[in-house]
């Protein structure tokens, strides 16, 4: 019993919400004698990452929430009162359009990123006879193509103006936009798992039911949802493909 | 000492045998109208001739060719797939005959035998078979080989004086690839027709032409178009910021670019307005360049002439060829984009300052203004970059093409040789509410190379107000705008020949004939940029009444024709490039089923993807090095070729139903 209460006070101080005891015991190993202290805790902590949180038996009836209302588009501008514990459900990158996603993932499935079959594809914007680089390395790349169209083929890393949105959750089930107002490296789509848990600082500023996640009021957990995860990956292609069907019929 | 010595054409003979005799040659006729044979003495030096009587005389390109026995000839039987192990012939081409004998003779009152074809794979072989007729006639032959890359007088004197051995890893490395073109084309051109023949209706009476090249380059502009046709729009918000100062209109671009979601849009520019102010939180002016072009390579040189002279990458190459031969570039054939130290750069230079185009530009460099060229990374070790030689008026005995091409090789190599474009750069960041915002503004202030380089413009733009740094202002106007995206467009020769140099198919220089190919083979059309509109043109593209022509030559490259006099632009020529500008090539349905049905039946080695030749190219130069044999390639790439070829009959009906499809429009297959 005391130890579960220290586990979950070391829990509390990383600013984790609280647990259950029940829980807590039921992740206390059937060993004698027990690890230490600090290893339990880590224990735990790793368990709690790759739970749903809005399981009851989690986390303690009053552990924080977002408050009511928050993801309403009429209020211009709010903070976040306290410290929330969120999970990942969903995660866009706003600054590519879904076809060019499409064409990747299909470019995948055709297995062109496989070594040795890949397809070198040349970027179709178009070298229009008149288009003209500005900076050096603009122009540079104009005058020898093929060696810079080489390089632009991994297109696995994320480029440092990219814009996410994700659709987190708290434990009571409710969910909000998450925009990435700063670049914040580890949100990415491949770098961020589904359910993975981020804390939202107190202090966060919600604008018309968006959280605007900065590094400084956010902290990215780890952890992930296994079974989420993969249903997320194995559905992407068909959700991206709906999505612009939906949004050309509205359009 | 009677030595004979071969070039690969007439008149890369007629210009050796000019420049070693002094123009006091002797020319006698030979059996062929086209070649003449050239006596006269000549001191090669000693190592190992010395004073020599010789006889020069050349071939038409390739003098063999491979085939196979008789009782292959009939189409059905025996079956396709034995032509992968069937023996193959090496012969002696009926038009190459007398050529052949000519050697053959002169060989017989010869102890030396100098070779002069091109120096590269392909002119390597020929060397070959030109040795192999020369032995018919005397088995005791000492064979040397020439090596040049123009035929500029005192290189060819120095040529003669410092003879190499022919190179018979390369021979053997172009073996191969005659052998496995030949093979695999045949047996999968005569699979294809003789499958698809039995739908009826337009491929009744086909034949359907398959090589290893031609297929990955027509999957090139398969993926394309399906690309362009599978296009979906989406709709995309950004912000833009204006400001004016100092009496000029500056625009700020949004460091997001655009997003696709309108609600984060509206969000992030409701929070800029609220702000009111922005503060500058940049100000950097800084010199900034326009580089000046890498030497030009065979690959480079098709592209730019497809992209601003209006002309075919094979138009291209025939023109180079013709100026090569008659001395005023050098070898059109390189992969090279550097220039050795050693070269006299500077007399070329000076040669073309008595144009009144360049002229004036040319003797400036000579005064003073002239700048080494940069170096690519591209050496193939045989020949430099492509350059002038001697110096051709605007009164030269040159054809349109030829004249285009030449101004064009003299601008860029002037270009090399000058300096790069010189500007000032300055570059502006504001952050307004949350939100970066950048002003970028160029002035030219040298143009250097781009006097002469006619063919990339590098306009500034209106030069920026001054700001400093800490600076606040309320900007005049901040506006939410929408956009679409728009689908790629349509491959341009240009973007072929990129894409085949990046997936390694066909060499520099047969690119240009497998576009061809697969024009002539009626797989794609070219068509003016400006007919598309919308991609929903297709049906009138393929209006598919394509000619039975064109035997079952399979893939066989047509090298020697065509280097030959540069003289085939006979039924084959292509489109003219009317008055419109880009050509894009655009699949015909029976291009889109063979591309289809492929992919659909071989996954991971569809035979319309450039992996499997990519492959074969890299053996080709394995063997150049030394790293494989040419018996170990034959064995690995007839394997798996043969491989495709099975999988392929047994999966025969993807392949009919994907026809069924593009060709009759019946979807049911």
């Amino acid at each position: 019993m005391d130890l579960a209460v220290q586990i979950r006070s070391g829990l509390q101080r990383q600013g984790l919400p609280t647990p259950t005891i029940e829980w807590v015991q039921g992740v206390l190993p059937n060993r004698s004698p027990m690890p230490p202290l600090q290893a339990l805790i880590a224990t735990a902590k790793a368990r709690l990452m790759i739970l749903d949180i809005t399981n009851g038996s989690v986390l303690d009836a009053n552990a924080p929430a977002l408050p009511p209302n928050l993801s309403n588009m009429e209020v211009a501008e709010t903070k976040l009162g306290r410290d929330v514990l969120v999970q990942v459900l969903d995660i866009e990158n706003l600054s590519k359009s879904k076809w060019e996603q499409v064409e990747e993932l299909e470019a995948i499935a055709r297995g062109e990123q496989t070594r040795g079959r890949e397809m070198i594809r040349l970027p179709t914007g178009g070298e229009e006879d008149d288009e003209v680089g500005y900076s050096t390395a603009a122009t540079q790349a104009l005058s020898s193509a093929p060696g810079a169209a080489r390089g632009a083929n991994g297109a696995s890393t994320t480029p440092k103006n990219s814009t996410h949105r994700l659709v987190l959750q708290d434990c009571k089930g409710q969910k909000i936009y998450g925009l990435e107002l700063q670049r914040i490296e580890k949100i990415g789509i491949g770098t961020m798992n589904i359910g993975e848990k981020i804390l939202l600082k107190k202090g966060a500023t919600v604008a018309r039911g968006m959280i605007l996640l900065e590094p400084a009021n956010c902290t990215i957990m780890g952890g992930k949802v296994e079974a989420w995860q993969k249903s997320w990956i194995d559905s992407r292609l068909t959700r991206l493909k709906e999505a612009i069907d939906n949004r050309s019929r509205d359009g | 000492m009677r030595i004979l010595c071969v070039a690969e054409k007439p008149s890369i003979a007629k210009a050796v045998a000019e420049h070693l005799s002094g123009g006091r040659s002797e020319t006698r006729n030979t059996r062929n109208k086209y070649i003449k044979n050239y006596v006269f003495d000549y001191d090669f030096g000693g190592q190992p001739w010395g004073n020599c009587s010789v006889t020069m005389t050349s071939v038409l390109g390739h003098i063999t060719a491979v085939e196979f026995p008789s009782e292959y000839k009939d189409w059905k039987h025996p079956p396709p797939e034995r032509l992968f192990d069937a023996p193959v012939n090496t012969v002696i081409a009926d038009d190459k005959k007398d050529i052949a004998q000519n050697i053959e003779q002169q060989a017989r009152y010869s102890q030396g035998l100098c070779i002069w074809t091109d120096c590269d794979r392909e002119g390597e072989h020929i060397g070959h078979e030109i040795r192999e007729a020369a032995r018919k006639g005397n088995a005791a032959l000492t064979v040397k080989r020439a090596r040049f890359s123009n035929i500029e007088r005192a290189h060819i004197l120095h040529a003669a004086r410092h003879l190499i051995m022919l190179d018979d890893k390369q021979v053997n490395a172009v073996a191969a690839r005659i052998e496995l073109d030949l093979r695999i084309g045949y047996a999968l051109t005569r699979f294809l027709s003789n499958n698809l023949k039995t739908l009826g209706g337009p491929l009744a009476n086909l034949v359907i032409s398959y090589g290893s090249c031609q297929f990955p380059t027509l999957g090139f502009v398969v993926d394309r178009y399906f690309r362009v046709k599978n296009f979906k729009p989406e709709t995309f918000w950004s912000i833009k910021v204006k400001h004016k100062k100092e009496g000029i209109d500056v625009n700020f671009s949004w460091s997001r670019n655009r997003l696709f979601d309108r609600a984060s849009v509206i969000v992030l520019y409701e929070r800029c307005l609220a702000a009111k102010t922005a503060v500058v939180t940049k100000v950097q002016e800084k010199p900034t360049k326009k580089w000046k072009p890498l030497p030009l390579t065979t690959v480079e040189l098709q592209k730019m002439a497809t992209r601003f002279l209006r002309m075919t990458g094979q138009q291209a190459m025939t023109a180079a060829e013709s100026l090569y031969n008659k001395g005023f570039i050098s070898y059109p054939r390189t992969e090279t984009d550097k220039f050795d130290k050693g070269m006299p750069l500077r007399t070329l230079v000076q040669k073309q300052a008595q144009d009144n185009r360049w002229g004036t530009f040319a003797q400036n460099l000579v005064n003073g203004g002239f700048q080494q060229p940069r170096d690519g990374r591209h050496d193939d070790k045989a020949h430099p970059p492509i350059h002038p030689i001697t110096y051709a008026g605007p009164s030269a005995a040159l054809n349109d093409f030829e004249k285009k091409i030449y101004e064009f090789v003299v601008r860029r190599f002037l270009a090399c040789c000058s300096e790069d474009a010189k500007g000032v750069a300055t570059d502006i960041d504001i952050l307004y509410g949350e939100e970066t915002f950048h002003a970028h503004g160029v002035i030219v202030l040298e143009r250097n190379y781009l006097e002469v380089y006619v063919y990339e413009k590098w306009t500034g733009t209106a030069e920026l107000p001054k700001f400093t740094l800490g600076e606040r202002f309320e900007p005049h106007e901040a506006m939410m705008t929408e956009g679409k995206t728009a689908p790629p467009s349509y491959l341009t020769e240009a973007d072929l020949i990129a894409l085949m140099d990046a997936n390694g198919i066909g060499t520099d220089a047969t690119m240009a004939e497998h576009i061809q190919k697969i024009q002539d083979r009626d797989y794609v059309r070219t068509v003016p940029r400006s007919g598309r509109q919308g991609g929903g043109d297709d049906d009138a593209e393929n209006s598919d009444e394509a000619p039975a022509a064109r035997g079952g030559r399979g893939g066989r490259g047509s090298r020697g024709g065509a280097r030959g006099r540069g003289g085939r632009r006979g039924g084959a020529a292509p489109q003219a490039r009317g008055g419109g500008g880009v050509m894009e090539f655009i699949p015909t349905r029976l291009g889109v089923a063979l591309i289809e049905g492929f992919d659909r039946m071989n996954f991971e080695t569809s035979l319309g993807k450039p992996f499997l030749r990519k492959e074969m190219e890299l053996k080709m130069k394995a063997i150049c090095d030394g790293h494989t044999t040419k018996q170990v390639v034959l064995h690995e790439s007839i394997s798996q070729y043969r491989r495709v070829y099975n999988q392929s009959q047994e999966n025969l009906n993807v392949l009919k139903a994907a026809c069924r499809q593009y060709i009759f429009d019946n979807a049911a297959g």
